[in-house]
């Protein structure tokens, strides 16, 4: 297939969106994982909750109140769940996180098919998001006719958003400096008198709550069935690795170049089922610690 | 003496002990005689779980409880627990099959059980699964699956073990072709007869000159399902501008969409079944592909095999107006359909899918093909299935073809109601086209494969 302008520019804006999920999954994984040291696989599993939760109010009031009431009940979910189970784990072998949250993630989704059916919940998008855009009404250099749907871009820049709010909170609150020091010398901030636990349950919240948001607004993309957590989670687990463990930076760089990678490839089937795992085994050659990772963080 | 003594006992008796051995000897050489020089008789050595010990006999439904497919062996579950109620009970289409030896009172008298297991949609679970069944429940069928990849593992696994196994819904060419089995049987139809029935539906309706581009899942089913619609569409006049093959567990088909986009074709079909299909039309919804246009006509969808289950997933503003064919609808108004829609109604609430329907005949053409040959064994209840025409099961007359196990019967050409024509919440597609069973029969021999012997090696 040659590749004109105008499929380059569709592959780039689906590459972006594809990225673009990925993203707001990882960001809240690397965040858990920078800070708290776990490795949460039930966090495809909150995305899950959240498209539920968010398709159920959707279709009942409206998706003003899915947007107003889901990523905050995330948050709740989060910290009930950080509480409740993951904090038992913080000073146990990885091996046991990994098993304790893969097995929560396989409970949570068959509760869920158990509830909602293993069958497609129809999403249906906002008035003011559906439809389409005439790209070739605002990108000259298009030829003829291109166009993409409204959402997806809506998708794209609420991504935007809510990385730059994530990079905001660490970079420029007190509570950021705090949880930055907390990743890099928990310990020695515990000597300094600071109660980091609670500023972590706070953390896992957070990365609760992205999930949340990109549950709310991902729902209608990735669609709402049983199986579309644990099909996000490879990926973005790949991202955060190949970003680097921890690196929020990383993660947005690794999530966009997958997401790329993706849509470049969508039209040779055995490239496109393998690439990810080729870049991965490519980073990973090449730089052990993931493209913006900090030395000797799983390396 | 002793002669006097042995002429007094053999006339005591009428036996000497010649007459005892000659005898032995006659009914040893009797014994030994084929069973072939006997009418209707067959050599009854051990096969599979045959012979059937004790009064019951146990059936083995393997069906996707988790995974993608479950709704799907949800519904399968109950046709087979309907069935087994009317084989024992009485009922259902064992008033409407024609011929049938079924008379409620079991299969050859034994009471019918079953054993349950979950194929996950997993080609090694659906094995482990059946072997399960065979080995430790000594089930005499397994039955299920609802998806190709996973239906021809099954019947790979069964045919060497001897255990006849009667296909759920499954509908790649493969099935009843290149892997075609003595022991595996399949009622549901298939993606070439979709391909002859729905393109002279598509070329009517869209025209004839039509260029489209094809998404296909990456499995078995897919990839007969796009052979078979490019070679009828391009028969009717139709060019192919593309095909790009999709992995099964995408969620997310923006940047196959991409490409289609930037194509000139003016009809998307979409190969793809159950959340695959969902996904794929609603993201083709969302790309505005419903209302656009392309080469001045507008961009038509197309669904080769549809679903009440996927339409409902899909939402019927995304289906309205968007062809496909299905293998049987509860809607159809012949005896069987309706005796069965009934019976199924009144015990679940709901009437049953086309994978119930077809889950639910064949376990009621095995039962009568068991009648039929009078013995559970299964070369013999291989040929009582093999050219078994019947009616009364809801596709017309059919015929359970011998030379490659498939049914050639009616399929239907379906078309998705728009929301404000839909009647109940069951209510997705009308029936646009009854094909008749002649225009959708085809050479066996096109897709090659070897049946097999009666007799497991």
């Amino acid at each position: 297939m040659d590749m004109t302008l105008n499929a380059f520019t569709l592959s780039i804006l689906t590459g972006l969106q594809l990225g673009s999920i990925y993203v707001l999954i990882a960001l809240g994984l690397t965040l858990i994982f920078g800070t708290l040291g776990v490795v949460n696989f039930a966090h495809g599993a909150l995305y899950l909750i959240a498209i539920y939760l968010a398709v159920s109010i959707n279709n009942a009031f409206g998706f003003t109140y899915a947007l107003i009431i889901v990523p905050p009940l995330l948050f709740v979910i989060g910290v009930l769940l950080e509480r409740g189970l993951i904090q038992r784990f913080y000073d146990r072998p990885h091996t046991d996180q990994i098993l304790v949250t893969f097995g929560l993630a396989i409970v949570i989704q068959e509760l869920l098919k158990w509830v909602f059916g293993a069958n497609n919940i129809p999403f249906a998008i906002p008035g003011w998001g559906n439809g389409i855009l005439f790209l070739h009404e605002y990108l000259p250099f298009l030829e003829g006719f291109v166009v993409y749907p409204k959402w997806r871009m809506i998708l794209v820049a609420v991504s935007i958003v809510t990385v730059a709010a994530v990079f905001a909170l660490l970079h420029l609150t007190r509570f950021g400096l705090v949880i930055r020091a907390g990743m890099r010398d928990a310990e020695m901030l515990q000597f300094l008198g600071v109660n980091i636990n609670r500023r972590f349950m706070v953390v896992f919240g957070l990365g609760a709550m992205i999930a949340g948001i990109a549950g709310v607004f991902g729902g209608p993309v990735t669609q709402v069935s049983p199986e579309v957590g644990m099909g996000l989670l490879v990926p973005s687990f790949l991202v955060v690795v190949i970003g680097g463990m921890g690196s929020l930076g990383g993660a947005v760089l690794a999530g966009v170049l997958i997401g790329m990678a993706q849509s470049f490839t969508a039209p040779y089937i055995n490239a496109n089922t393998i690439i990810i795992y080729l870049i991965t085994v490519v980073v990973l050659l090449v730089r052990p610690r993931g493209l913006l990772g900090s030395k000797g963080v799983f390396e | 003496m002793t002669d006097v003594k042995s002429e007094d006992t053999k006339k005591k008796t009428g036996w000497s002990r010649r007459d005892v051995l000659k005898a032995t000897s006659a009914g040893a050489a009797a014994g030994a005689t084929p069973m072939f020089f006997t009418q209707n008789a067959w050599a009854e050595e051990a096969i599979g779980n045959y012979p059937v010990k004790g009064s019951e006999v146990v059936l083995g439904f393997n069906v996707p409880q988790t995974g993608a497919y479950a709704d799907e062996g949800a519904d399968e579950l109950r046709a087979y627990k309907l069935a087994v109620k009317h084989l024992n009970n009485g009922g259902g289409m064992l008033d409407t099959l024609k011929p049938s030896k079924l008379t409620g009172n079991g299969i050859l008298g034994k009471k019918v059980t079953y054993v349950t297991g979950d194929t996950q949609t997993n080609a090694d679970a659906s094995r482990t699964s059946a072997r399960r069944m065979i080995e430790r429940d000594k089930v005499i069928m397994v039955t299920g699956g609802s998806s190709s990849g996973i239906a021809i593992a099954q019947q790979y696994l069964c045919n060497e073990l001897g255990i006849i196994f009667m296909c759920g819904l499954t509908h790649s060419n493969d099935t009843t072709g290149k892997d075609k089995q003595r022991y595996g049987f399949r009622h549901f139809f298939n993606a070439h007869m979709t391909g002859k029935a729905l393109s002279p539906v598509l070329s009517k309706e869209y025209g004839k000159d039509r260029r489209a581009f094809h998404l296909t899942a990456d499995y078995s089913w897919g990839h007969t399902q796009q052979e078979s619609m490019q070679e009828f569409t391009e028969k009717e006049g139709w060019s192919t501008a593309g095909n790009i093959m999709t992995p099964l567990k995408t969620t997310d088909f923006s940047s196959y969409l991409s490409q289609v986009l930037n194509s000139d074709a003016d009809v998307l079909i979409l190969n793809h079944y159950g959340a695959n299909m969902v996904n794929s039309l609603t993201n083709a919804v969302n790309f505005g592909m419903r209302d656009m246009q392309k080469n001045g006509k507008n961009l038509e969808i197309v669904v080769p095999l549809y679903s009440r289950l996927m339409a409902k997933g899909a939402g019927s503003a995304n289906i309205d107006g968007v062809l496909g064919t299905s293998g049987w609808n509860w809607a159809l108004q012949d005896e069987g359909s309706q005796v069965f829609v009934k019976s199924f109604t009144d015990e679940y609430g709901f009437p049953p899918s086309q994978a119930a329907h077809t889950c639910y005949v064949q376990t009621l053409l095995y039962a009568n093909a068991c009648e039929m040959a009078g013995t559970f064994y299964p070369p013999e209840v291989i040929k009582a299935l093999e050219d078994f025409k019947f009616t009364g099961a809801g596709n017309g007359e059919t015929l359970y073809r011998g030379s490659d196990h498939q049914c050639i019967k009616d399929i239907l050409v379906m078309q998705g109601k728009s929301p404000s024509a839909r009647t109940s919440e069951f209510d997705y597609l009308k029936i646009v086209d009854q094909v008749d069973a002649a225009t959708v029969d085809y050479d066996p021999a096109i897709f090659g494969g070897e049946l097999g012997p009666y007799i497991p090696a």
